[in-house]
Parts: C-alpha cells; structure tokens; sequence
C-alpha cells in the first residue's frame, strides 16, 4: 500500500511539473465550455440540465484520459528509470496501481472544475441534483475504464506520442463507431456493439439512471486493462 | 553473498551471457571486467532481479534471483549504467520517493537520506532539480539512492563513467570505503580502474568468463610471459643460436640495430643472470639487458583480442580454455578468488 502510494505521489508530482497536465486541462476545460454553449445549456428558457454537455463528455474523454496517462509508464522506458524503479523492492501491479491511480486522481481534479457549471445553474435556476450526480458517478465510471485503458496503452511503447495514438484511437472506435454503427445493423452485431458502446452505456447515467449493468461494464473493463498492463510490465522483462 | 552458476542470457538468437559461474564473498569488492558489449550490464540486470536468466540461477544473500525477487531487491542497491533518474524532482524529493519504496518510515528516512547525502557530497544540490544537475553530480545522486536503504550488496554498473578525473578519484575512494561493511560488485571496462579499487576481478568477454582472481593472482598468472630484451654486439646466428641453448628459453627474436643485435627472449624464468655470463664467456659486448614484466592490461588485451582473433575466449596463459560443459560441474572453484 505505501509502495503504491509514493509510486502515485511521484507521480502527479511529475505531472504537474510537466506542461501537458496543464493544456491538458485547459483544453478539456475549453471543450466543456464549448459544449455548454453549443447545447444551449445556459440559454434562458431551457432546462436547467448539464444532460446534453455530460452526453458528448465521453467523446472528449477518449482523447484527454490517453493524454494524461500516456507518459506515465512510457516515459520510465524512455529515461530508462524502470529500471530503477523495477529493481527496487516494489511489485509490476503495485508499479501500475500507483501510476493509474495518480491518473486517476488527475482525472478526478478536472472533472470536478465542470462542477462550477452546476453553481452557476444553482446562481441562475434549479438544476437537477440527482440527475448531475447520476452522470458525475458515469463520468468517474468511464474515467476508471478510460484510464486504465490509457495506462494500458502507455505500457506498450516508450513514446508518449504513440502511447497517446495507442490508448484514443481504439477508445474513440469504441465510443464513436460503437455508437453510430450500433443503430444500423441488426441480430448479432446488434448485441455485440450494444455490449460495448460506451456512449450508450454511459448515456443511462446522463439522464440520471444509474443501471448495475453499467457500473459491471466499467469496472470490469477497468480491471481487464489493468491486468493486461501489470502483464505487459511483467513480458518487458523476459524481451 | 552473491552467487552465479551457469547463467545464459539470450536475446533472441543472440547469446549475452554464456554459462556464467562466479561467487562473490561477502565484504569483498570485485570488479567485473570485459570490453563494451562483453555481457556485463546483462549479468548484472540478472543479478538485480530486473531481467530473468535464460537458464541457470544466482542467489544473493541466500536468496534467488527470480523466486524470491522482493527479498533480493531489498538487500541489494543498485546504480544502472548511465543512472535514469527524473529529471524533474529535486534530489530530496527523489531520495524520499527511493526511501518510501524501501518501506522505511519518516524518521529512518531522513536519517538515511542525511547519511547518503553526506556521503556522496550532495549537501550543495539537495534542494536543486536533478535535470539541472552535472553529469557527476547525477552519478552521486545514484550512488546516494543505491546506498541510501544501507544494502548488504551493492551492484554499480560503469560507476565512474562519464566523470572528470578528481570526480573519479572521489568516487573510487568511497567505493573503497564502502567495502568496510558492503559487498561491492562493480563493472567497469577500463583495466585500471578496477585494478585501483578491486580486491577480485573477473573478467568476461563475449558473454563468457575467460578469468578470476585477485590483480596479484592473475598478474603471477602473466609473469611467467615475462620478455627478456637483450642487446648483444656479435655474430646475430651465434647469438640466437647460443641464447636458444639457454634453459627455459622458449623462443628468441633478433633483429639488428646499427651494429648491435636487439634480442627478445621468452623464457619460463628469469634467465638474466645466465644470459649475462653467456655474453662475458664468449666476449660480446652487452649493452642492455632488462625484463619486461606484462601488466595486467597486456593480459586482458591479450585475452581480449585473442579470442577475438580465435572466436574461442581462452582463460589466458598458463590457463587452457575451459568448455563450458565440463566447467559446469565445478562452477565454483573454477572462479573462487
């Protein structure tokens, strides 16, 4: 536990020292706004609901989350400093526990700055409470899969470029394709790409529903990654 | 405290570490010794858990490698070749990311970080980034993480690489000094180096052990190469001729240097004195007459480029290549220093 949370620690430290952390955040908040803009969120008359910003939220997150977690384990084969780190008494799992949960906990920070939207709404009128909780558990829901994807795509390479490319090109398939092609095609393909749309999934918590089929998806998924990553840590040792 | 047996390591088709055997007492310091790319750093990475061996094992501390990684981390500290760090947090802060790692609390840590920063010198950057720091500077922060945990074993790949000369000395004194309560293995690929702090060296090259021993050991081994030079003023073929017929001599070269004849004379012992009343007898003016004793770099450039030349390392001199089949049987006596 203490291994893992000095490996965070270092972690975020070293995120917030590097310049993507902050244009990272920058742009996810710039979107966000954006997206508040273009949904007519604020528009007087309309319901005072982050609905229509949370939807589009997830296509964001399969570019961001790969762009906070690609330099967590790339960088160390690229400075070399696995091998410092591999050879102190600290396990392959507790190594990527602890770079996924500083993601995560980065992840967490950003989300929290879109809660400034719900306040101004309370300022202005009467937004649904429970519903905007509903989709910020989504949003946590899908940064736990998202992240852990990333960290999977950032143990594959030593190029945090190619680690970003690895970890939002498969996501953004999942999220856009997944979603648009879901409605077009019928019987087998029909089910598999309801299994794993995400848009579809995470669209429940966005109208304020919070369905255990989801919550399983996510953290399943999540742990899935995760596994994978702690076993492509492990391979790099035998190449 | 360190022990190998018939380690390999491939990479692929390539074969890095070929059937290494060593053991390493404790309290010792041994230089591991070999041309770049001769196998050392893969040993080395076996030895510090951070890749499996082909075949073969190695304990450290009673502890194997691979079975029981956790426990050989904890006890060994180790500076890789070139020293990774992050170059964005400040010495402190990573020496307390390192400590944090060894599982030691607050106070232990900073005891321990005091101690490291004293001994390595760093107490003018502590506060500093590490990316700012000088190439020497970075080397002692290695050193101060290597040592900060207080290790049984410490494992230094290529420790003064890259460092000025006062730099190295420094470094050579501490590793020295270390010696008293740790057991030291270092790697180096220049002769002098591990000469000036090594009690055992073991050399490797292509991934093979080719000798062990302590620098007087494998420097007796060479000795009996030793080169007489002579020069003789006389008839040159009566000169080699009569020489030849001395005892122990192995082979006579002359050549002939305005008037006088320039010998060489490998011998078995030293035959000086012998030679000297050869040329009174038979009345030759002798002008020189000294022994040219081999250093231990003539030694690992011979046994170096010899196995290069035969594709075949040799244990060097007086020492007949050994199959690494047969050798695996009586790995350890093979290298015992």
């Amino acid at each position: 536990m203490r291994n893992i949370a000095a490996i965070m620690q270092r972690e975020l430290l070293s995120l917030f020292c590097s310049p993507i952390a902050y244009v990272v955040i920058a742009g996810f908040w710039l979107v966000t706004g954006v997206l508040a803009w273009v949904t007519d969120s604020f528009e007087p008359g309309q319901p005072a609901t982050l609905r229509n910003v949370f939807m589009w939220t997830p296509l964001v997150l399969t570019i961001i989350i790969p762009a906070i977690s690609m330099r967590s384990i790339a960088e160390e084969y690229r400075a070399g400093t696995i091998e410092t780190l591999m050879t102190a008494p600290v396990s392959d799992a507790q190594v990527v526990l602890g770079k996924y949960l500083a993601s995560y906990a980065f992840y967490v920070l950003m989300i929290a700055g879109t809660v400034v939207y719900l306040v101004l709404m309370e300022v202005f009128g009467n937004p649904d409470w429970r519903a905007a909780l509903a989709a910020y558990l989504g949003l946590l829901l899908v940064g736990l899969s998202f992240t852990a994807f990333g960290i999977l795509a950032s143990s594959l390479t030593h190029n945090q470029i190619v680690a970003w490319i690895l970890g939002a090109v498969p996501l953004l398939l999942l999220a856009w394709f997944a979603f648009f092609v879901v409605g077009r095609v019928e019987g087998f393909w029909r089910e598999a790409f309801q299994q794993i749309n995400v848009m579809g999934r995470f669209s429940e918590f966005a109208r304020g529903q919070v369905g255990l089929g989801a919550v399983i998806f996510f953290l399943t998924t999540a742990a899935l990654f995760l596994f994978l990553a702690v076993k492509v840590l492990e391979s790099r040792r035998w190449r | 405290m360190i022990e190998a047996r018939n380690l390999c390591k491939y990479y692929g088709q390539h074969r890095a570490v070929d059937n290494i055997s060593f053991t390493i007492e404790e309290g010792q310091i041994v230089g591991f010794l070999g041309p770049n790319g001769a196998g050392k750093t893969t040993t080395i990475r076996v030895l510090t858990c951070y890749q499996p061996a082909t075949s073969g094992w190695a304990r450290i501390a009673g502890h194997d490698v691979l079975t029981e990684s956790l426990a050989v981390r904890a006890v060994v500290g180790y500076m890789p070749e070139n020293v990774p760090l992050y170059p964005e947090m400040r010495v402190r802060e990573y020496l307390r990311f390192r400590g944090k790692l060894r599982g030691m609390d607050r106070s232990t840590r900073e005891a321990a970080i005091a101690r490291a920063v004293q001994r390595c010198w760093l107490a003018d950057v502590i506060d500093r980034p590490i990316g700012q720091l000088s190439k020497g500077y970075r080397q002692r922060v290695g050193l101060a993480d290597a040592l900060l945990h207080n290790p049984k074993v410490l494992i230094l790949d290529e420790p003064t690489i890259g460092l000025d000369p006062a730099q190295i000395r420094e470094t050579r004194t501490l590793i020295r000094e270390l010696a008293q309560d740790h057991t030291v293995m270092l790697s180096s690929h220049i002769l002098p180096e591990v000469e000036a702090t090594c009690q055992r060296i073991i050399i490797i090259h292509q991934g093979r052990l080719v000798a062990s021993g302590s620098p007087e050991e494998l420097r007796e081994r060479i000795s009996g190469e030793s080169k007489l030079i002579a020069e003789i003023k006389g008839p040159a073929a009566d000169i080699a001729a009569e020489v030849r017929r001395l005892p122990g001599v192995s082979d006579v070269r002359s050549e002939p240097v305005d008037g006088w004849t320039h010998l060489s004379i490998a011998a078995a012992t030293d035959i000086r004195e012998e030679l000297a009343r050869l040329a009174g007898h038979k009345g030759w003016p002798l002008r020189e007459l000294r022994r040219e004793i081999a250093t231990l770099e003539d030694f690992f450039v011979k046994i170096v480029s010899g196995a290069r030349e035969a594709g075949h390392p040799s244990g060097g001199p007086g020492e007949p290549p050994r199959r690494p089949g047969k050798a695996a049987g009586k790995g350890p006596d093979e290298v015992r220093g």
